[in-house]
Parts: C-alpha cells; sequence; structure tokens
C-alpha cells in the first residue's frame, strides 16, 4: 500500500473489497473460483472487516443475499467465479429482478485480452443479466472499481431495489490504481424516486373523501419504501379495509382490525370479495401480478381505480386506473392522509366479518383444529406461529409450504415475510433462511420447505454445518411435489404425472450435517415437538409427515375471476350469487 | 384487440456498452418486430439517439417506452405514430438534463 496525493496504490482486487467496506458492506456469500482467485487472495486479509460465508452451490449465495437483503434492508452481496459460478447465480438474479430485491453481484471474468474468445469459464454475463438485471456492467479497468461499486450500490437499493451485476475481469483485479474512496447518489439518465404531483394527490384525497366503499390494496412497496406507519396511519385516517399481497405480508400488523389478509389466487376471501365489491381500489406498491388478480377483464370492474406506484411502467401495465400516482408510497401516503377527512361515514355493511365467518368454517378450521388423520401442514403453520407470536422472520420456499405459510402466519413486524413470489423459484428457501438469519440473528428465522423444495438446494446443509447457523427447518413433508399434484387433481383429471417422491430419510441425511432432526407424525407430539426446536439457538429440523393429498383452499381456479372461489374440493363461494 | 400501427420509438441514452441489446431485448420480450433501427449521436453531447420503427399496438407501444426509461442509462424515450414528426423531443431531453443537473446541484 503506498500513499499517493488523494489516496493509496492499490490492486483492483483490494480496491474492490476497500470499496464494498466503504459502502457499509459487512457480509458476503460467496464462492471461490479461478477467475475470482485474486479477490479471495485479498479477502484472506479482510477477514476482521468482511465476514464471508461459504455456500456449497453459487445459487445459495445468491438466495442467501437475497433474504439477507429482505431481512436487512441493505443489499445482500454475492462474490462468484465466472462462467459456471456466474450462470448458477442467473436464477437468483432473475428472483431478485421481480421482486425487487437489492442484491449485488460480482463475478470474475476472464482477462479483458481473452473477452470473445471462448476462454476458459467465459461466458457472455453482461449480454445473459441485462434483461434481468437494474444494471449490469463490466469493470475493465482498476481505476474504475471504486466508481463501478459505488454506483452498484446506489442503484441496487434507490427506487425500486433491484439486482446488479458487475462483472470484473482477471486483470482488473491484479492491475494497480489509485483507491479513492467514491459514492454515488445522482445518475443524471435515472430518476430514482419520482416526485408525486400536487394535483393528482388532491385529486386522489377527493376521490377517497367521495368513496362508499374504499378498499386498499398493498404490496411490498410498503416494506420498501419504509411506509408501515403511514399505511396504518392512512387506515386509521380513512377508515378503510386493506389487503396484502403476498410479498407485503407483515407491512400491516396481522391483527389490525383493516387488515383483510392475503389477496388473490390462495387469499382470503374477505380479499378477494371486497375487490369486487369496492367502489374504489386504492393500489399501492403492488404491481396487479396475475396471481393476484385473477382474469383482468372481470377484476374490480365496478371500482374506480388509483394506483400509487415509483416504477411508472407499472401503472396502467395490467389494470387500466382512472388516476395514477407515481412516487415514494411512504410519501404519498402520509401526504394523502393529510389531505384525507377524518370520519367519513363508509357502507362497508359487515362484509369483512361474513366472509371471515365464512371462510373460517369452511376452510379454516378443518385445516388448522381437524380433529383426525395425519396432520395438516396449516395446522403445523399455525401452531408455530403461536408458539412465536409473531416474533419470528418467516421463510417460505414455494408451492403449498409458501401458500399455507403465507395463509397461517401472523406477523407482527415488518420483513417477517421471506418468500419468492414473482419468480416462485422452488429451491430460494433454505439459502434464504440462512441469509434472513446472519440478518437478524436474535429472531428466530422459520423456513417452511416442502420436501421437493428442498432437495433443490439441500447442498446448503453444509453451510448451516460449518457456520453454525441457527435456522429452524420445518419440513412439511408430503412425499409429493404437492402444488402441482394439487393443480393435476383439480384441472388435470388426478393424472400424477411424475410428482410422487421417493425421499431419502431426513433424519440420517441431517445426521450426516449434525444438524438435529425430529420427525414429527403424531398431532399430540406436536406442542412438544416445537417447544424443543425454539428451546435454543442451534439448527434444527422439524420433519413433519403432514397429510399426503391436501390443497390448499381457498382457490380462484387459473381463468376465474377473483369472485370465483373454490373453498374445498367441491364447494364454491360465487360472489353475488 | 387494438389495432396495430407502425410507430416510430425514440430513446435518448447515455453512451454504454451494452445498450443496443438492453433497449433490443424489450422489444423481444414482447415479440414486437423492429422494421427499422438506427443509433447515432443526437444533438446533445453525450446522449445517443435509437430511432426505432415498429409495428405494434398503442398500448405495446406505451410499455415499451416506459421499460425503455426504466433502464438506469436510458435518459427518455417516446413514441409516435410512424406519420407525426416531433421535434419537440430534443428540446425537451435537453430541458431534462439540465433540470436533472440543476437539482443535483442544489441539493
Amino acid at each position: 500500500m503506498t500513499d499517493t496525493p488523494n489516496g493509496w496504490m492499490l490492486k483492483g482486487s483490494q480496491i474492490l473489497l476497500e470499496s464494498l467496506i466503504n459502502q457499509g458492506v459487512d457480509t458476503i456469500f460467496g464462492y471461490p473460483g479461478g477467475s475470482i482467485m485474486p479477490v479471495y487472495d485479498a479477502l484472506y486479509d479482510y477477514t476482521d472487516r468482511l465476514r464471508h460465508i461459504l455456500v456449497r452451490h453459487e445459487q445459495g449465495a445468491i438466495h442467501a443475499a437475497q433474504g439477507y437483503a429482505r431481512v436487512k434492508n441493505f443489499p445482500g452481496t454475492v462474490i462468484v467465479t465466472s462462467g459456471p459460478g456466474a450462470t448458477n447465480v442467473i436464477t437468483g438474479v432473475a428472483d431478485a429482478m421481480i421482486d425487487s430485491t437489492p442484491v449485488v453481484v460480482i463475478a470474475g471474468q476472464v482477462a479483458s485480452a481473452a473477452l470473445g474468445t471462448d476462454a476458459f469459464q467465459e461466458t457472455d454475463l453482461i449480454g445473459m443479466t441485462t434483461p434481468i438485471s437494474k444494471w449490469a456492467y463490466q469493470i475493465r479497468r482498476p481505476k474504475d472499481i471504486a466508481w463501478a461499486v459505488a454506483r452498484a450500490y446506489y442503484i441496487a437499493a434507490s427506487g425500486r431495489p433491484g439486482p446488479v451485476v458487475l462483472d470484473f475481469t482477471k486483470d482488473a483485479q491484479i492491475g494497480l490504481a489509485e483507491y479513492v474512496r467514491k459514492s454515488c447518489s445522482f445518475i443524471r439518465s435515472y430518476v430514482p424516486v419520482p416526485e408525486p404531483s400536487g394535483s393528482s394527490l388532491a385529486e386522489a384525497a377527493a376521490m377517497i373523501d367521495a368513496a362508499r366503499k374504499p378498499f386498499v390494496v398493498y404490496g411490498h412497496g410498503i416494506i420498501l419504501s419504509g411506509a408501515e406507519k403511514e399505511l396504518a396511519a392512512f387506515l386509521d385516517k380513512g377508515n378503510i379495509p386493506a389487503g396484502s399481497t403476498m410479498l407485503g405480508l407483515s407491512a400491516l400488523d396481522s391483527d389490525s382490525p383493516h387488515y383483510t389478509g392475503m389477496l388473490g389466487m390462495h387469499g382470503s376471501l374477505a380479499s378477494n370479495v371486497l375487490t369486487q365489491e369496492c367502489d374504489l381500489l386504492i393500489a399501492v406498491g403492488m404491481r396487479f401480478d396475475d396471481r393476484v388478480t385473477g382474469t383482468v377483464s372481470t377484476y374490480a370492474r365496478q371500482a374506480k381505480v388509483i394506483h400509487i406506484d415509483i416504477d411508472a411502467s407499472e401503472i396502467g401495465k395490467n389494470i387500466p386506473v382512472d388516476l395514477g400516482i407515481l412516487g415514494d408510497a411512504r410519501e404519498v401516503l402520509s401526504e394523502l392522509t393529510r389531505r384525507i377527512s377524518a370520519g367519513v361515514q363508509r357502507d362497508w355493511d359487515g362484509e369483512k366479518a361474513t366472509c371471515e365467518a365464512v371462510e373460517k368454517k369452511m376452510v379454516i378450521d378443518p385445516e388448522i383444529h381437524p380433529s383426525e388423520g395425519l396432520i395438516k401442514p396449516g395446522e403445523v403453520i399455525a401452531a408455530v406461529a403461536e408458539a412465536c407470536g409473531g416474533k419470528a422472520v418467516v421463510v417460505t420456499d414455494v408451492g403449498q409450504n409458501q401458500l399455507f405459510a403465507s395463509r397461517y402466519s401472523r406477523f407482527k413486524q415488518s420483513r417477517s415475510m421471506i418468500t419468492s413470489g414473482g419468480l416462485g423459484t422452488m429451491g430460494f428457501g433454505l439459502p434464504a433462511a440462512i441469509g434472513a438469519k446472519v440478518a437478524a440473528p436474535e429472531r428466530p428465522v422459520c423456513l417452511f420447505v416442502g420436501d421437493g423444495g428442498i432437495q433443490m438446494t439441500v447442498q446448503e446443509f453444509g453451510t448451516i454445518m460449518q457456520e453454525g447457523i441457527g435456522v429452524k427447518i420445518i419440513l412439511l413433508n408430503n412425499n409429493w411435489l404437492g402444488n402441482v399434484r394439487q393443480w393435476q387433481s383439480l384441472f388435470f383429471d388426478g393424472r400424477y404425472s411424475f410428482t410422487r417422491m421417493l425421499n431419502p430419510d431426513f433424519e440420517k441425511l441431517a445426521s450426516a450435517y449434525g444438524i438435529t432432526c425430529v420427525t414429527l407424525e403424531d398431532r399430540a407430539q406436536m406442542p412438544a415437538a416445537i417447544e424443543q426446536m425454539l428451546a435454543d439457538d442451534r439448527p434444527f429440523i422439524l420433519n413433519v409427515h403432514v397429510a399426503e393429498e391436501d390443497n390448499v383452499f381457498p382457490m380462484i381456479p387459473p381463468g376465474k375471476s377473483v369472485g370465483e372461489i373454490m373453498l374445498n374440493n367441491k364447494d364454491w363461494f360465487v360472489y353475488g350469487k | 384487440m387494438e389495432s396495430e400501427k407502425l410507430y416510430e420509438i425514440t430513446a435518448y441514452t447515455e453512451n454504454q456498452v451494452g445498450l443496443l441489446s438492453s433497449v433490443a431485448g424489450i422489444f423481444t420480450r414482447r415479440s414486437i418486430n423492429i422494421e427499422k433501427l438506427l443509433v447515432y449521436p443526437s444533438k446533445i453531447d453525450g446522449i445517443h439517439k435509437f430511432k426505432i420503427l415498429a409495428r405494434t399496438t398503442e398500448k405495446n407501444a406505451r410499455a415499451v417506452v416506459l421499460q425503455m426509461e426504466k433502464r438506469v442509462d436510458v435518459v427518455r424515450a417516446f413514441y409516435q405514430e410512424d406519420n407525426e414528426r416531433s421535434f419537440r423531443e430534443i428540446v425537451s431531453v435537453g430541458r431534462f438534463l439540465k433540470e436533472r443537473e440543476n437539482n443535483n446541484k442544489q441539493q
């Protein structure tokens, strides 16, 4: 390290690590390899300032970084090598893009002289990740590193967050440059947070005051903008009920009197019925995903629609809107709360309570309080939620485990539901839970995962073992790819094409990694098993043999309106009938 | 179904490697065939202009423009029917950049 007039002469690999520290990074999820070896060599001297978690597969690194980012509200950092190391993170990059998760991936690349020559482990990472990242940039000179890293963290975290990919050539890692600290808070072509227009806010406030049956649908944007308090205040003052998307879960206390439950395909009856009954739909920080809307041509057709979002390309993309407000959810909600009148009489007439009573009798009670038969997945989730009292970070994989967990978990604190919503990535859960626990070591982290999904990234048991990460893994084991089986049962004449799983002995597998595993088959043993699981901070697997062919209800079948809801295998609730 | 027309879509961008594929990818995703494509330096120093002719619906043209603007290195994007010619764009982009720089200086 030589002093220069403005900084120090460092190798590119050192500049990278100094720049990461300068951005506030203290944790890296990664895996070494040929083209990133200079960075790993430099990392050897930085272990006092940077915690590096060695995963077992690069996909594990990026999902862990996503879990970390979502809990910590700080971009997750991934370091991998070129070629297969880089292509192995692609699923996670796409997942982070569609779920607006800030992550920065630093991938090694062959030396710039070898670019384009099909060199060993060379791949066009920029070409591959441009469509699925917020920004993808190749660093070819050591003097560009500090600038690129500052820009990467700014882009990843600002506005609507997302993944950034830095493709880092080996010669840039080795070469020397003067290191000068850089920060970035402005890019002239990039407007992360648009200003809401005063006239649109005034118009919205007037529409809200005039509405007889307003209904709020909110999403991840509430959490991303830190608008949890502003949302609660808005609902209080306006006396407005509100339903959440899957990624919005935990933004509002599950016990809020305004809360109607999750929206969409497996959402609550109340949330979907209120969508079809309201006269004003106020959407905040959500993007009208097809899992929320069902058939768009029949979605909330009776209502006027106000859509508040930070991303101009979302407004009017799926659902025609009467009024779009561009801006940050926190700022817009606090401004609207100031402008709307308090104590406006609404015409909601017990619709929420009626729906909740029907759902409790027809769906919830049979799922979480069954009197006989094998343990049901919803029953396990409700019992874990009860034992955790809303303190846990809930992480899910994808499929029935995710849908049941979304329905039966209870939340008291924001940033407590980590799931792969938009991409629906099986295998996300286990590594994401590792990242979540690293981000919040003081909180219990409960992963709900199926026997299918856990085997997609099961190698991360090794990471848990090596790092001693105390995640609680609740394996809802039914020996099926449950969600696909459910669809085969309901929509493909019960033709169970390749959804039956012959599973390993999970106790033996856990034992190989030194992780405690308890198998649960008897309902009477469940409270004690959950107590044992939560008793200390060590990793734990609760292998629950659940009912093999249980289906998630309510369900809006594909192609149906959100008012046409299956309550079980034979009963329907059809709105307006 | 909304009818398809020929739209001229323009984008003003920073001069970054990979922007062509980034911009083209937005059309590919929606299976919109690009009929003509021109990329050249605009009248604003350091800003490039993409001029793209494509047959699509207005809804798609609008969506494509908004998704282009979402890219970090795209300054502004516009669409118009091929037979409309607007000379206001360049003025608008120049004004936008000036405002952005001024806002940044004030902060």
